[in-house]
């Protein structure tokens, strides 16, 4: 089966039944998705398929033949933060971390589908993503700026 | 003066936005073995037989650990502070509550060790359980431990953390009006995103490199010593990056069985907890159970306080009576109250046990005193700011273990409440600071129990 | 059996999925996953033989000929913004993510966990007086939704249609306000030509009809559940509240 995560392409050998995560994790070594719950709840797990905001945790690996993944790694680096991520920083939207990914591919998706995003339409799209460190304060006013600097 | 006052990035901020943060489940090392445990399905019971043959002998299983395996079976998270140790660090003849740990299988996936897990024989006797902690002390009552339900290790080897100041029978005495209450702060999940996950390396060295989410992670490398008998310089922790805690990772839950699993099997050994096993058997903020009976006058000084407290300690003690005697040292709240008879207990009960969150022991003192002071307030029909200002902790009252405070913050943060909210004060009341008692606010009950600050 | 050895078939045209299920025997069937996957995970559920539906051409919405039909692996996200109440109803599921990948067939053949209930479509899809086509043992079958969600376990849900009219619609519901907004109790109500049509998602594992209150009287003959999210005790008090706002809704459309 064929994988492209972050623009490279792979073989995958796990079971068609494997979750994505564990895929994304163990079999490739791309570590930023996290094992939050394992069951949808929290959002840590959270990548992009083919654009669009998934938790990795519910889909079968043998459900995704050809899909296009994205994950925190494929969209910045230290050096080359994307607005998502510079906002996060700058904004003192990430504390522990741990849920920091899926709160940014969330984001990330949600500015490229609605570029002016008003405040109901950034707790939808977060709806679905659990911090227990910041009580969202700081997140969200991450995610406000990353919206703001995108209109 | 670079930092104090200025707007710093985190340090860590540029790798957690950019996925590159490695917690625990992020260390990759060659030929680890995943672990999973056997844990008790009842709430109270005698083990009858725990065979681990089959179990030991399925394909791609490596290490199966129970209590025969370790060579401290039972030491106390507190042992260094003196508190005994109650808690066996794998069952051995008893569980005490439900999802106890009484084996820990590790193999090539952790699909594989969990049908082992399902493939151990084990047989339990099931015995009555306690589940709330005001029950305890009835006489029916189900019996945690074969010394009983208390925590007996005290100062002086009593059953009761006291605290006795002032005369409490006078300011009962002299009192207009006694007023009541009792309050059961719940238990809370302190529910980290990341849950609990150890990785234990064996060396060949002989020593054991173990990546811990702890919280505490000196503390954490001493207790995986003590449990192993080893020396601590055989150990190299390795931590710092922690998914969220908040006292939850403080206990150390997986650390020393991976390390045991991993000596057992001589491969590396990782243990994630899943989140059901999070709700399940991770330490709570324990449950209280508080009465409080408080003299007060009818212009609204509290002359004295009685107080019970039940701390639910869950099935072994841990940190408890380390919270217990914090709490006795806090049970006045942000107030001043010269008399005091406080009895506190440490119960164990056939729950999870209980462990730190935000603030230990002293939360539940905060949330009953709060309700309470608001009771009394209502009750003598004043004004809950007024009542509380007036009865605020100053400079040189003393705290019911004697301490003289030299920088209460009561009086400021309580007026920047009713600023912050539009409660109108009297001026008496606004100009109100933290210094030292005088005037109309020392009447004769506090001149006693003003101390002498140290500065 | 270990995953290893469980058989995966992904099929790529709903021909190809009937003959994959053939008569449902020892079959584990995987639309989105949302359900499915989390018990995999935790060892809840252990397949001998699996079919992932994700390419079997099951999803889409067509209007043709006066009815609406609703493809079984269609995404909840899909049924947003569409035709009343089952917009609303979707809308109430979960999460965005998680609306984008539960889909309507398996919405129809959850069971209730013994957390939450679940089939939050139900409700909306039995008012809407819609039907199920399904595939599997003795081949295919239509039915009213009702009887499906009573007789429909073991079959592989194809599709399900109603009539493309105009109708009065009304939807009330509490959920639980956390990340996956569990629906605690929901009501849906619709009138067609007169005639009045009442369900309740969240009483009990499937979602019931309010027969009683569809003849205009009060809420009887059906028992709440107690769970995870809430009591029977709630649940039962809350249905009548619900029931009146949902028709207080649907005058509202008026």
């Amino acid at each position: 089966m064929k994988l492209t995560v972050n623009g490279v392409e792979h073989e995958v050998e796990s079971h068609g039944l494997q979750p994505l995560l564990s895929v994304l994790r163990e079999e490739l070594g791309i570590t930023s998705p996290k094992a939050g719950c394992q069951q949808g709840g929290c959002g840590a797990c959270t990548v992009l398929v083919d654009g669009e905001p998934r938790r990795s945790c519910l889909i079968p690996a043998g459900a995704l033949n050809g899909a296009a993944i994205t994950t925190v790694e494929g969209i910045g680096t230290p050096e080359h933060l994307a607005p998502v991520q510079a906002a996060f920083h700058e904004h003192y939207g990430s504390q522990c971390g741990f849920c920091t990914p899926g709160f940014l591919l969330a984001t990330h998706a949600l500015i490229e589908r609605s570029p002016g995003a008003d405040r109901a339409q950034i707790d939808e799209a977060l709806a679905g993503h659990a911090c227990r460190c910041t009580g969202y304060v700081k997140i969200l006013e991450a995610v406000e700026a990353a919206v703001g600097g995108a209109k | 003066m670079k930092a104090v006052g200025a707007r710093l990035p985190r340090y860590d901020g540029v790798a957690h936005v950019t996925g590159r943060t490695q917690y625990v489940d992020d260390v990759r090392v060659p030929n680890m073995l995943w672990a999973k445990a056997l844990r008790s399905p009842v709430d109270h019971a005698a083990i009858k037989k725990l065979d681990v043959k089959k179990a030991a002998a399925m394909k791609g299983v490596h290490a199966v650990v129970t209590w025969e395996d370790v060579p401290r079976l039972v030491y106390g998270h507190l042992e260094a502070l003196g508190i005994p140790g109650d808690e066996p660090l794998l069952a051995k003849d008893e569980v005490r509550y439900k999802a106890q740990p009484i084996a820990l299988v590790a193999a090539e996936d952790e699909e594989t060790a969990q049908l082992a897990v399902e493939a151990i024989q084990i047989d339990f006797d099931e015995r009555p359980a306690l589940f709330d902690v005001r029950k305890a002390a009835d006489p029916d009552a189900p019996q945690a431990h074969h010394w009983g339900n208390w925590y007996p290790h005290f100062e002086a080897e009593m059953d009761v953390r006291q605290i006795r100041k002032g005369d409490i029978d006078r300011a009962f005495d002299q009192a207009d009006t006694i007023v009541s209450g009792v309050y059961r702060p719940a238990a809370i999940e302190q529910l980290p995103l990341e849950t609990q996950t150890a990785l234990a390396v064996p060396e060949p060295s002989g020593r054991m490199t173990i990546y811990s989410c702890t919280q505490a992670l000196y503390f954490s490398m001493g207790v995986v010593a003590a449990h192993l008998e080893w020396p601590l310089n055989k150990l190299k922790f390795v931590g710092g990056t922690v998914g969220g805690g908040f006292g939850g990772k403080v206990d150390t839950a997986t650390e020393t069985l991976s390390a045991l699993a991993a000596l057992k099997s001589g491969r590396p050994v990782k243990w994630r907890w899943t989140r059901e096993e999070e709700f399940l058997c991770s330490s709570t903020r324990a449950p209280w159970h508080i009465e409080i009976a408080d003299a007060v006058t009818k212009d609204g000084w509290i002359l004295g306080r009685r107080m019970l407290t039940l701390h639910d300690s869950g099935a072994y003690s841990r940190f408890s009576p380390y919270g217990v005697t914090k709490h006795s040292f806090h049970h006045t709240g942000a107030y001043t109250i010269p008399n005091l008879h406080f009895d506190g207990y440490c119960v164990y009960t056939n729950r999870v046990p209980t462990t730190a969150m935000r603030g230990f022991g002293v939360t539940s003192v905060s949330f009953s005193t709060e309700l309470h002071v608001s009771r009394i307030a209502e009750v003598l029909g004043i004004d809950p700011f007024e009542l509380r200002l007036k009865n605020a902790n100053r400079i040189g009252d003393t705290s019911p273990n004697g301490i003289a405070y030299s920088d209460p913050s009561t009086v400021s943060t309580i007026l920047s409440i009713a600023d912050a909210i539009g409660h109108e004060l009297p001026a008496d009341s606004r100009t109100m600071t933290r210094d030292p008692r005088a005037g109309e606010l020392l009447p004769k009950h506090l001149v006693e129990q003003v101390g002498k600050v140290d500065h | 059996m270990a995953l290893a050895d469980v058989d995966v078939v992904v099929p790529t045209s709903p021909d190809e999925a009937l003959a994959a299920f053939g008569d449902g025997k020892d079959v584990t069937v995987v639309a989105g996953g949302t359900i499915v996957l989390p018990d995999l995970t935790a060892g809840r559920l252990r397949p001998t033989r699996a079919i992932l539906l994700a390419r079997a051409g099951l999803d889409g919405i067509t209007r043709d000929g006066g009815r609406v039909t609703i493809g079984a692996t269609t995404p909840v996200s899909a049924l947003e913004g569409g035709d009343e109440p089952l917009a609303t109803a979707a809308h109430h599921v979960a999460d965005p993510e998680i609306r984008g990948q539960a889909t309507v067939g398996g919405n129809l053949c959850a069971e209730a966990s013994a957390d939450a209930p679940r089939g939050d479509l139900q409700a909306a899809l039995i008012v809407l007086g819609a039907t199920v086509r399904s595939g599997g043992k003795g081949g295919e079958r239509s039915e009213p939704v009702e009887d499906f969600l009573a007789n429909g376990a073991g079959r592989l849900v194809l599709d399900v249609s109603y009539d493309d009219v105009a109708r009065q619609t009304g939807y009330a519901a509490a959920s639980r306000p956390h990340a996956h907004h569990y629906t605690i109790l929901a009501v849906a109500a619709a009138k067609r030509d007169g005639e009045l049509r009442v369900a309740a998602t969240g009483l009990g594992p499937r979602a019931v009809r309010l027969t009683s209150v569809e003849q205009g009287g009060e809420v009887s003959g059906v028992e709440a559940r107690d769970d995870a999210l809430a009591s029977a005790w709630y649940r039962s008090r809350l249905l009548p509240r619900l029931v009146e706002r949902a028709l207080a809704d649907l005058e509202d459309t008026g």
